[in-house]
């Protein structure tokens, strides 16, 4: 059981991908996301060299649709199998295998696919979109937050008829460059969807500090006093 | 305002991190640090985040540990603030301390590891985290990482100008022969990141086996569930 949105960013170009999950640390996943390539997040009974393979042929010029053609064939237990997979040019698809158990399913959109398995039914992905959708306007990152608390208001998991929580969640988003803009992780909690927003407020509210750090040491003042100052701020 | 430690097992040529921090989220600076069969870095202090994915390149290109520190250095204008350490595949290390990093900074090089770290209550931190790392040696490369982490936080840590600062986020990675992590946990922002990267870590191993297991052969699966109240009631017994 897991729900995911992946989605580039039609403004930015920039590629995304939210997760959350009862099994812990799904954000350790890193090889899901490449720069200036793509997303192939897989799920359900997924298979670890999949997400690096889809990715190869998707730098090798393959269509999103051709790929998951190839992975079909090549796979006896692809019916047990869940993936996203989105190029730079915003090509989305989405496969859910009926092996992956009820509900499970996605909805793929011009620029983003959600989905799921051992959900509470389709409100599940239906709160995603509605997320994802609701500020339009809004960084990457935090439109990946919303639809993950969307999803997870609309009834996230359940299976035999009683809800699961959300126990790891991730959110990471790159840009052009071979380090990712954001990433950051809930690996083990019973509320994981509310730390994760904890934990990507207090890093935007350090995020500027920190690229300038990094950019131009010289001029860094001591993170325990820019820690105290953006406290003071909050407060 | 880190400390560190990377390492390759020489018995199962695991390449493996773990870090503290008191900045947020420091797991971000361990993207691409690493790469099966081929080496593992770390860029801290003013972390330079372009690091890790050159010198991984270099290394896979064949550069000795050496040529790579000092290519990553004149490619930097700001070498005198970062922190970098090395190790390949034939367990040689190297590192740079800065003269720029806050104090006290510096690093120690074993067999196969480097532990460093800037902020710090001193050199027996680094000297607490060598020497821990190697008295677990025989227990797995990811309880070595933990355990000198463990072990530096207990010699004193971070200390800043209003003394000891606390290690708000933590990351420990270890990779085997694919081309993904076997084993990679972080906590992001918490009072005691080390204490919940170990409480996580003890529930996340034991599980490790079953999710392979499941992908491999999904049609005799055992449904997550189920396991997750297996090893519950385990946990409740022992």
């Amino acid at each position: 059981m897991t729900y995911s949105i992946i989605a580039r960013c039609p403004r930015t170009g920039r590629f995304g991908v939210g997760s959350t999950t009862f099994s812990m640390a799904c954000g350790r996943r890193y090889e899901s996301a490449r720069p200036n390539v793509g997303i192939s997040k897989s799920q359900a009974f997924y298979l670890r060299y999949v997400d690096p393979l889809a990715l190869d042929m998707l730098a090798q010029g393959h269509t999103p649709q051709h790929i998951m053609k190839v992975l079909e064939a090549d796979d006896p237990d692809f019916d047990y199998r869940q993936f996203g997979i989105i190029d730079r040019e915003s090509n989305v698809i989405a496969h859910t295998g009926p092996g992956c158990g009820k509900w499970a399913g996605h909805t793929v959109g011009p620029y983003y696919a959600a989905y799921g398995n051992g959900l509470a039914g389709p409100q599940t992905v239906a709160g995603i979109v509605s997320g994802f959708l609701k500020q339009p306007d809004a960084p990457l990152e935090d439109r990946l937050l919303m639809a993950l608390e969307g999803g997870r208001d609309a009834g996230g998991q359940m299976s035999k008829g009683i809800p699961r929580p959300e126990r790891s969640g991730w959110i990471r988003v790159i840009d052009r460059l071979d380090h990712p803009e954001i990433d950051v992780r809930v690996d083990l909690h019973d509320k994981t969807v509310a730390e994760l927003r904890r934990v990507l407020e207090e890093f935007k509210r350090c995020r500027g500090y920190y690229e300038d750090r990094c950019r131009h040491p010289s001029e860094a003042i001591p993170e325990e006093d820019f820690a105290s100052r953006s406290a003071a701020k909050a407060a | 305002m880190t400390f560190s430690i990377i390492a390759r097992c020489p018995r199962t040529g695991q390449l493996g991190l773990a870090t503290a921090s008191y900045s947020v989220a420091i797991g971000l600076y361990s993207d691409n640090a690493i790469r099966a069969n081929t080496g593992v870095t770390l860029t801290h202090g003013f972390p330079n985040p372009r690091n890790n994915h050159l010198a991984i390149a270099l290394l896979a290109q064949g550069h000795a540990p050496s040529h790579v520190l000092s290519e990553l250095l004149a490619n930097d204008a700001d070498g005198d603030y970062r922190q970098i350490a090395l190790v390949n595949r034939e367990d040689v290390a190297v590192a740079h301390s800065g003269a720029k990093l806050r104090p006290w900074a510096g690093h120690r090089i074993g067999k196969g590891f480097v532990a460093f770290g800037d902020m710090l209550s001193g050199q027996k931190v680094v000297d607490a985290m060598a020497t821990a790392y190697e008295a677990a040696d025989g227990k797995g490369l990811d309880e070595q990482l933990l355990a000198a982490l463990e072990a530096g936080r207990d010699a004193g840590g971070i200390v800043g100008k209003q003394g000891r600062l606390p290690e708000r986020s933590a990351a420990m990675t270890v990779w085997g022969s694919q081309r993904y992590n076997e084993f990679d946990l972080r906590v992001d922002l918490h009072d005691r990141a080390i204490d919940d990267l170990k409480r996580i870590y003890t529930d996340y191993k034991p599980s490790i086996a079953y999710y392979e297991a499941r992908a491999k052969s999904p049609r005799n699966a055992v449904p997550a569930m189920e396991f997750a109240d297996m090893l519950k009631k385990q946990k409740e017994t022992t």
